[in-house]
């Protein structure tokens, strides 16, 4: 019955010169690919040392790399067709490891597959699964660049693109016809030898194209940082972040040189898809070509011919880019890593930029008030001072203490843990936590910040705080740990979330339409508490964009404080989502994503929904007492 | 004649308003210690001034007249005033805290081994002298230690000018002995600020007009409020972003930051990035429809109601006051 | 040119300040500190014509040891060196206080001296013009510009309700900056870093010669009754305007 099935058929019998011929070719493609390689590789290593990488704990490395490499899991799931098609291609190309051995082998006369035993016609079979869904996903992939051409695959069409598709549809192609072939004919020679021409072609394209990504992403994803927008320290006297190739770390060369120009950063970007000159693709592109040029011992500055300040400064640290990326390029570090050089060796001049750290170098809050306002504020709504025997340091931030809407969301949410009966107390000498400073990469004025608040949170003996906002809870965290150690913090999402069964719920069919902080979902990985909460206020419905990949507001990186954006602005392209869903209400658990909506509700005028947040939503079914503000 | 003595500063071919301030507080420290005041006008060719100046209950008039004190300087200034100060020796010496006497004041002070008690809000027995200390947070008492003239400057405003009594003084001329040489500086023409441009920045009164004015049309009704008090116009963002007015009018976080002495919130309920903006100013007055608007929270002065009759009615009484 | 700059360090413009228990100034514990606002652009502008005509910036300051941060945040800014004159500002007054800066600036000679309009705490605005006076050095107070000329300098002078003059006057002089007049530059990391290795130069009072006695003394302090409320005028919208329009012109003077 087996002997039905075709078999692949395998030339025999190869004469010394046709050893030789291919011999020779084999050596010379891989040498030609060595050289082609080994400056490249050469970067990499020259490169600086990255001076917080550590190889362990080795667990979540391999994790990294089974789930995203072997599983293909973040290719799928953020585009699933080309996704599982890309998949098909990668897997198609693990089966033919041992079928192209094989193949090499043959043409030595020592092939160890036998076409006819069980194992070998069991994995002919496999590979020729493995073959067809490549070749099928191969040729949609072309029929994608080359006739659909989505936008940020870049305006250009990528020839070699083409001629690498072909030559994967080839060697597809020339492997499947081998079990069409009668047994030890010529044509089946001619097959071999199109098969080896294909892959001996394909081996030297790999250094200098984008298939680089072949060799490297493995790498680059089994030692990227790991942790999302992880921020290195700087060190030494000389470390001002990223300013020359002298800066750039072996990290930073492996993960430019791994880039596939997929432009799924670009896709998602906020200020690529609003007409700003910053496109995360085209960074690292940026940085892979001064390498290439200028090598990473070059003193030339990184921002500049090969990539503009002005890009690096549009960008709002929502992190779509590096959540997105499947080959484990962290763009925020980077982008990050190019503000801290530009503003800690003061080349960036900028008037806002230099209006907020002037304001955080002598204040307290990032919006230049006075404390005393805060202080106003805190006898105003009765919040009793943190002494060490309540349970919460409620943290006001900026936009809680200063901001009159961040101010009603403190004065709602506080309702709320009043009705629980949380105790809680505010710190007096609270000072803004250095976010903006922090993802505007001015190192001195956010160590200065973290110091004089971690000092502060010491001498109260503070063990515990909320806050109602994402930038806060990130910063104080993540981003303090560089300067010791933080309180445990929660959002109020979570605090919520947990005693929604102690709070009374609205009965209700409003419909709310929750938009994602970019700070507390991907940087915090909080989806279902806001959700939960809304849930029991209304009828939650969904934006087109949501969860992962929620689209920002606008106003994270420090770019609340920077002025007029160029091209259009990325909260009224949020609120235009958002209001499109119908919902009469927007929930909303960032003061700043309220702030930058409320402005671009406003331009918009009548008709647009109303904007609460979570605390606000849940305050509204408390039975209602005098509230302190409206005095 | 020893006594109290008020230096007179001459603006616009007129005696300055401030002046007569000085002159009121010069009096009220007279008659709390029995003494005679006395004014000095230094200039040349004061005769007109001086003999304003006579009519405001000063036991005497002195015009230290010199061709070299025709155009202020630094130099001539301390010169002058220091043979005065030497002629006369003051018990005390009282001027307007102007721009002019921060500039020479210090110095004529200083050359006489005097420190001046600048900016005085208030005078109080002794006397002792009250004055502003961390921007007004602050205030704090002053006394002279030692002896000599006291040298004392005015706030702008502390004192009543109303109550200057009349009277008709002697004039006198000194001559002081000014070499010309001696004056180092060159003062220019005063110029206006860049006018080219709105210039919101420097503007001393501002009138803004937020979403609260509901349609382009009716922004005349602002102009003109703004057109009485000689005041700047300026928005918030949507009215900018509306196309209404120019953006370089629009005061916020993402405009321009703005400290006039009077900023008039028309129809603006107070995002926070507009109060950044706007935050240093040193008199906000709000109208707003809605009481809960945070801009009241910021505010001098309020008016609760609907704009679009508070706006004309300001408008005629703010036409009335001026006049 | 040689350009040296008087800085103050004054409290930072947000610290609760209590009054001590004397009753004659502020509680200097726990106090935040910070350099004068006016003393920041003066330094800008001292930076910025170093770039534009070479030369030497040079901080001077005079205070308690606390002052060494100020001087600090000077050299980061980009002066090049820092002279810290020890002493208790606090039983000094504008006269005793000039008096020393004058003798240090004098040792140093040199081509124009630059100071802030005036404090932020004590606010005389007298230091800059009493060190011209004591120099014998032509001044020009209030100045938002400065340009360097084949003569001297020409500056912009602000004068009152939105009037300027230009002043030309020779070198060597002393200028009392207004604030507002450049952008000031924010500190940054590698200034931080170079500034370490800057000199600062100390000096004491009796080293600069002894200072008169205090001529004016600082009896006591208080915190001012009037706190800054909102006034809700009422009335039909014709005698709200009228209300506004007198406390405008009466309480608030400001027509």
């Amino acid at each position: 019955m087996i002997s039905s099935f075709p078999v692949l058929v395998e030339p025999q019998h190869f004469d010394i010169a046709e050893k030789l011929v291919f011999a020779a070719l084999v050596v010379g493609s891989g040498a030609l690919f060595g050289l082609r390689f080994a400056p490249i590789l050469k970067k990499i290593l020259a490169s600086k040392k990255d001076p917080d990488f550590r190889l362990f704990p080795l667990g979540r490395r391999v994790w990294d790399f089974v789930w995203e490499v072997m599983f293909q899991a973040k290719v799928i799931r953020q585009r699933p067709l080309p996704g599982l098609a890309h998949a098909f291609v990668f897997w198609g190309f693990c089966a033919f490891a041992l079928v192209t051995l094989n193949h090499c082998a043959v043409g030595l006369d020592i092939g160890f597959l036998d076409p006819q035993g069980w194992f070998g016609r069991f994995y002919s079979y496999l590979a020729a699964a493995f073959a067809v869904a490549c070749a099928v996903s191969i040729a949609g992939l072309f029929v994608r660049r080359f006739l659909v051409r989505p936008r940020w695959l870049g305006e250009k069409l990528s020839w070699e693109s083409g001629f690498i598709a072909l030559l994967i549809f080839l060697l597809m192609a020339t492997y499947l016809a081998a079990f069409a072939v009668p047994e030890a004919s010529p044509t089946s020679r001619v097959l071999w030898w199109a098969h080896t021409l294909c892959l001996l072609v394909f081996l030297p394209i790999i250094p200098h194209t984008k298939h680089l990504h072949l060799v490297l992403s493995p790498v680059t994803v089994f030692l990227s940082r790991g942790t999302f927008s992880s921020i290195p320290p700087l060190k030494g006297d000389e470390d001002f972040g990223l300013v020359a190739g002298t800066d750039l770390t072996q990290i930073v060369s492996l993960q430019s040189y791994s880039c596939v120009e997929c432009g799924r950063c670009t896709e998602h970007c906020p200020a690529a898809n609003t007409g700003k000159v910053l496109n995360p693709k085209e960074i690292v592109l940026g940085l892979r070509s001064y390498l290439n040029e200028l090598g990473p011992s070059s003193t030339e500055p990184l921002l500049g011919k090969y990539n503009s300040q002005e890009a690096v400064f549009q960008c709002t640290t929502c992190g779509a880019c590096e959540f997105q990326c499947p080959v484990g390029i962290e763009h925020l570090p980077i982008l990050i890593g190019l503000r801290r050089g530009a503003v800690n060796t003061g080349e960036w001049d900028n008037e806002y930029g230099a209006k907020l750290f002037l304001a955080l170098e002598r204040g307290s809050n990032a919006l230049g008030m006075s404390a005393t306002e805060r202080d106003k504020f805190v006898q105003k709504l009765e919040l009793p001072i943190f002494d060490g025997s309540q349970e919460y340091c409620l943290w006001l931030g900026c936009m809680g203490g200063y901001d009159p809407k961040g101010r009603e969301i403190i004065a709602d949410f506080v309702r709320v843990m009043r009705h629980l009966g949380t105790s809680f107390g505010v710190v007096r000498k609270e000072k803004c936590t250095g976010d903006p400073v922090r993802r505007l990469g001015n190192d001195l004025v956010f160590q200065q910040l973290a110091e004089a608040n971690l000092e502060t949170m010491a001498q109260n003996k503070v063990k515990k705080i909320v806050s109602i906002c994402p930038h806060c809870v990130r910063t104080i965290q993540e981003d303090w740990k560089e300067y010791g150690t933080p309180p445990a913090i929660e959002h109020h999402s979570e605090f919520l979330a947990r005693h929604l069964n102690q709070l009374p719920r609205i009965q209700g069919q409003e419909k709310i339409v929750f938009h994602d902080p970019c700070y507390l979902g991907r940087y915090r990985d909080v989806y279902d508490e806001p959700r939960a909460v809304v849930a029991a206020a209304g009828d939650l419905v969904e934006a087109p964009r949501h969860r992962e990949r929620s689209f920002c507001c606008g106003a994270g990186g420090g770019l609340a404080f920077l002025g007029e954006e160029s091209g259009e602005r990325v909260s009224a392209v949020r609120a235009e989502e958002l209001a499109a869903t119908g919902a009469t209400t927007v929930g909303t658990a960032c003061p700043f994503c309220n702030t930058m909506l409320r402005d671009a509700f406003a331009s918009k005028g009548s008709g647009a929904p109303q904007l609460l947040d979570i605390a606000q939503l849940t305050a509204r079914a408390l039975p209602t007492v005098t509230d302190p503000t409206h005095n | 004649m020893s006594g109290v003595w008020v230096v007179l500063e001459e603006r616009g071919e007129k005696i300055s308003r401030i002046s007569w301030e000085a002159v009121a507080a010069a009096q009220k420290i007279g008659a709390q210690l029995n003494l005679p005041v006395g004014a000095v006008l230094p200039g040349a060719q004061t005769e007109a001034l001086a003999a304003e100046a006579a009519t405001k209950g000063v036991a005497k008039v002195l015009r230290i007249e010199h061709a070299l004190l025709g155009t202020y300087t630094a130099d001539a200034f301390t010169i002058a005033l220091e043979q005065f100060v030497q002629k006369e020796r003051p018990d005390y010496l009282i001027f307007p805290h102007s721009y002019q006497v921060r500039d020479y004041v210090p110095a004529l002070a200083a050359r006489t081994g005097q420190v001046l008690i600048g900016d005085v809000t208030a005078i109080a027995d002794g006397p002792t002298f009250v004055r502003q200390l961390m921007q007004g947070r602050l205030s704090g008492t002053y006394r002279r230690a030692g002896g000599g003239t006291c040298f004392v400057s005015v706030q702008s405003g502390a004192f009543r000018a109303d109550p200057v009594a009349a009277g008709a003084a002697a004039i006198e001329v000194f001559a002081p002995t000014i070499d010309a040489a001696s004056i180092h500086t060159k003062p220019g023409e005063p110029f206006r600020g860049s006018a080219q441009t709105v210039d919101l920045g420097s503007a001393q009164f501002i009138v803004s007009v937020g979403r609260g004015i509901k349609e382009a049309e009716n922004l005349p009704l602002v102009q003109e409020l703004a057109a009485a008090l000689g005041a700047e116009l300026a928005a918030s963002r949507p009215i900018c972003d509306n196309g209404w007015l120019p953006i370089e009018r629009q005061v916020g976080s993402s405009g321009q930051t703005v400290a006039p002495k009077l900023y008039l919130a028309v129809g603006i309920s107070g995002a926070i990035q507009h109060l950044v903006g706007m935050k240093g100013s040193q008199c906000v007055v709000a109208i707003n429809k809605d009481a809960d608007a945070p801009i009241f929270e910021v505010a001098d002065y309020g008016i609760v109601g609907d704009l679009f009759e508070v706006v004309p009615a300001l408008t005629e009484a703010i036409r009335a006051a001026k006049q | 040119m040689k350009i040296l700059v008087a800085i103050k360090q004054v409290p930072e413009r947000d610290a609760q300040v209590h009054i001590n228990s004397a009753g004659k100034w502020i509680d200097e514990a726990d106090m935040q500190w910070g350099l004068n606002e006016s003393d920041a652009y003066a330094l800008e502008e001292a930076l910025q014509l170093k770039e534009k005509h070479g030369g030497e910036v040079v901080v001077v300051s005079a205070g308690p040891e606390r002052v060494g941060s100020t001087i600090r945040e000077g050299l980061a800014k980009g002066a090049d060196r820092g002279i810290h004159i020890d002493c208790d500002p606090g039983q000094l007054d504008a006269l005793g206080v000039a008096q020393l800066l004058a003798a240090a600036i004098k040792s140093e000679s040199p081509d124009l001296t630059l100071t802030g309009l005036q404090s932020d705490d004590l606010g005389y605005g007298q230091t800059g013009v009493i060190v011209a006076e004591l120099m014998n050095l032509p001044h020009a107070s209030l100045i938002l510009h400065v340009e360097k000329t084949e003569q001297g300098l020409t500056v912009k002078r602000e004068l009152e309700e939105g009037w300027f003059q230009t002043v030309e006057l020779p070198l060597p002089a002393v200028l009392t900056i207004q604030s507002g007049g450049n952008k000031l530059r924010y500190a940054t990391l590698m200034g931080i870093k170079k500034a370490k290795t800057k000199e600062v130069r100390r000096l004491n009072a009796t080293e600069l010669g002894a200072t008169a006695a205090p001529v004016v003394t600082l009896e006591r302090i208080a915190i001012p009754q009037k706190q800054r409320s909102t006034q809700i005028l009422s009335g039909s919208p014709k005698e709200a305007a009228a209300a506004l329009a007198e406390k405008l012109k009466f309480e608030a003077r400001v027509l």
